[in-house]
């Protein structure tokens, strides 16, 4: 991919001459080998849906856990290195019952999103408390606060961008262009549901059942979903 | 000479009342140590926020520290959030950076009064250490014993015992409720030596927030 | 009320002070074999030694002026007569201090570092009264947070951008501005003169006499009092703060030859 590689790519904190950091970069591209993860705004709510690949038919589908709740208020979706993922939805549970604590209220979403992203970026080779390289994850967050249903992505870069609609994972080109062409800002919850399954089908390579996908939904509070209540909706495709 | 103390007792008295849809905060102006008037124009209010006023009782220097520390934190938030502070929001803020110094108090009694998240006004009176409460209407302060059965009498709120509850803003209009605070201002200051020379009134409703400044006796 | 009556000093806190002692010297004659005696917390900045009485200022027309006399008490002994305890900060500012001499001039020592740090920017801003009330107020706050109090209140006034400005902090950090401000025995005895006699449009030399007429008061009543005082003037022009001089007093009223005399009751 990078055809000037050079040393530049080994240090966390090196510029290339180009202005480029190659690790940051790399753990980009780590994304892209994640299994497929879909986010959807209503205005009713926000729906997740991901991609469970069950390598294995002695495999638990339950121990596979791509959907997290970090607040009663936001949930969110991960692609990439899902261990990673458990480091920042600590610091961001951490950080929405601290701002409980303290103010007696419910996190902004955009706030706790921030929040991640000050962590993702805080890597390097300085004291043995911070990570030694970007986190190798990105994440769809979904939530629901005083400005109504939000959802947020988020990358290795520290960067994040808010959507209505937006795919993560291997599956992403084809599934970004799917929901480009199939969302509307007017759909019904359900409408969503079926649409960010739907898209998910359409990139997957098994089947789609209960056991190998996950939904969720942020309407206005987390709840995700059982494998009946997915069923409902696989039945809708 | 008797024993240094860290801390010393400025007085003052402090009321708020809330409205169904207005907030009114008052506090003296007198500053007092012992026996003698420092001065006769020493604000005792502090407007955190657009819908939130802090008025406070006790020794002063510790209550400029809080204030101070207030007005940083909602600084902070405004960066991190993007919004100003809702007075509930403020109210838990309070009563933790009080808590914080349990065992090194601040010596400062404070009703935060404003409007919250409905435009409802609301009223919360704490103790030094962190201990508050929502309520309809509190005063805190030297003057406190005197006028917290006036309140009681006067502003036909429903008792906070009943069950089921039921809303604890007074049903007096903002005018009625300003009119009953300069009232109970002038009597608290016939009889507390530490209340008195002004009172100064603060009403917050959904067109913003009034001040007005009213004179007491000064003897 | 404790704080505004620094030169008073009774007896029965120096005995306890003593018995404090005594505590620790029983503490030294126990068996040294690895014994250590728990460090007691010092309490010996919690009393002053030596203290200077009542400061004086006053807005008026032009500017400010502040009034101190020249007087070191050591307990009730009047110990040094040379003090001065009026000191100008910058262009724009007068502090004058009355409580611990010694405290003092360790303010003093913070404020030098703190106008040479603010000159070393070389950026034409210079510190107003305002900005040094601030930052003495957190000085004095912070020490009393530590238990190790500046036994001091302060007056301070300026003038910076045509703004007259007077204030005071006490050692525990309580603070505040005023028309007219007096410590120690100055807040009993002269601001009720300045409440009657204070307004704003005082000329210089009207402000003067209400000074000395306090002044006057403070001597008569005051016993650690002395006559020997400076007034500064703070103006949009400077400082300037005069050189000591005395007041005409006159101690041959009858009353006061046999203050008892004509009394009933007895003392």
């Amino acid at each position: 991919m990078f055809l000037t590689r050079s040393e530049y790519d080994r240090g966390v904190n090196t510029f290339s001459p180009e202005g480029r950091l190659f690790q940051v970069e790399y753990a980009i591209e780590a994304i892209k080998l994640g299994s497929t993860a879909v986010g959807l705004k209503t205005k009713e709510g926000v729906v997740l849906a991901v991609e469970k690949r069950i390598t294995s038919p002695l495999l638990e589908p339950t121990s596979v856990e791509k959907i997290m709740e970090i607040d009663s208020h936001i949930g969110c979706a991960m692609s990439g290195l899902t261990a990673d993922a458990r480091t920042l939805v600590e610091h961001a549970r951490v950080e929405t019952q601290n701002h409980r604590f303290s103010y007696n209220e419910p996190m902004k979403v955009e706030s706790m999103t921030q929040a991640l992203c000050d962590l993702a970026l805080r890597f390097g080779e300085g004291d043995d408390e911070s990570m030694s390289r970007p986190f190798g994850v990105s994440l769809l967050i979904a939530g629901h606060d005083e400005n109504g249903p939000c959802l947020y992505h988020t990358d290795p870069s520290g960067t994040f961008w808010q959507c209505n609609g937006k795919a993560i994972g291997s599956g992403s080109e084809g599934a970004d262009t799917s929901l480009q062409e199939h969302y509307s800002k007017d759909m019904t919850l359900e409408e969503a549901e079926t649409l960010a399954l739907s898209t998910l089908k359409q990139v997957m390579e098994e089947k789609v059942t209960p056991n190998n996908v996950d939904i969720a939904k942020v309407a206005p509070t987390y709840h995700l979903y059982s494998p009946s209540e997915v069923e409902a909706v696989i039945a809708r495709l | 000479m008797a024993y240094w103390s860290p801390y010393d007792n400025n007085g003052g008295t402090c009321v708020a009342i809330a409205g169904s849809e207005y907030c009114v905060i008052a506090a003296d102006t007198r500053l007092s140590t012992g026996y003698s008037i420092l001065t006769r124009e020493h604000t005792k209010m502090c407007q955190l926020s657009d819908k939130c006023v802090l008025a406070s009782s006790g020794f002063q220097a510790d209550i400029r520290a809080l204030q101070k520390n207030l007005d940083a934190r909602h600084q902070i938030y405004q960066h991190q959030h993007n919004k100003k502070m809702s007075c509930p929001a403020m109210a838990q803020l309070l009563s933790n950076t009080l808590y914080y110094k349990r065992f090194f108090p601040y010596y400062a009694f404070n009703v935060l009064g404003g409007l919250d998240n409905e435009g409802k006004g609301c009223v919360f009176t704490y103790d030094a250490v962190g201990s508050y409460e929502r309520v309809g209407y509190s005063s805190q302060g030297t003057g406190q014993q005197l006028l917290m059965p006036v309140l009681d009498n006067q502003l036909q709120s429903a008792s906070p015992l009943l069950l089921p509850s039921k809303e604890s803003a007074t049903p007096l209009s903002e005018s009625e409720a300003v009119d009953l605070i300069m009232d109970i201002f002038a009597s608290a200051t016939e009889r507390d030596i530490y209340t008195g020379d002004a009172v100064e009134i603060v009403v917050v409703n959904a067109d913003g927030i009034r001040r007005e400044v009213a004179d007491l006796r000064k003897d | 009320m404790a704080m505004f009556m620094q030169q008073q000093t009774d007896d029965s806190s120096f005995k306890k002070n003593m018995l404090f002692r005594g505590q620790q010297d029983q503490s030294s004659a126990l068996p040294s074999v690895g014994f250590v005696p728990a460090k007691s917390p010092t309490t010996h900045t919690q009393y002053p030694y030596v203290t200077g009485s009542s400061v004086l200022g006053i807005k008026y027309k032009d500017g400010v002026l502040i009034a101190a006399d020249c007087g070191g008490s050591y307990g009730s002994t009047l110990r040094y007569k040379s003090v001065e305890r009026l000191k100008a900060v910058g262009k724009s500012t007068v502090i004058g201090a009355s409580g611990e001499i010694s405290d003092f001039q360790q303010i003093m020592r913070y404020l030098d570092e703190l106008t040479l740090k603010d000159k070393m920017w070389d950026d034409g801003n210079t510190l107003g009264p305002k900005e040094v009330h601030n930052y003495l107020c957190r000085v004095m706050y912070n020490h009393r947070n530590k238990f190790d109090p500046l036994w001091n209140t302060l007056i301070l006034g300026g003038v910076k951008n045509g703004v007259k400005y007077l204030g005071m902090v006490s050692m525990i950090g309580v603070h505040f501005e005023e028309n007219h401000v007096a410590s120690g025995f100055g807040n009993h005895l002269a601001r009720p003169i300045f409440r009657d006699e204070w307004k704003e449009d005082l000329s210089l030399e009207e402000g003067i006499l209400l000074l000395e007429k306090c002044f006057r008061v403070l001597l008569y009543r005051d016993r650690s009092a002395v006559n020997k005082l400076q007034v500064a003037n703070i103006t949009a022009e400077g400082i300037t703060i005069s050189k000591p001089y005395a007041l005409r007093t006159e101690w041959e009223y009858k009353a006061f030859q046999n203050p008892t005399q004509g009394v009933e009751g007895s003392w």
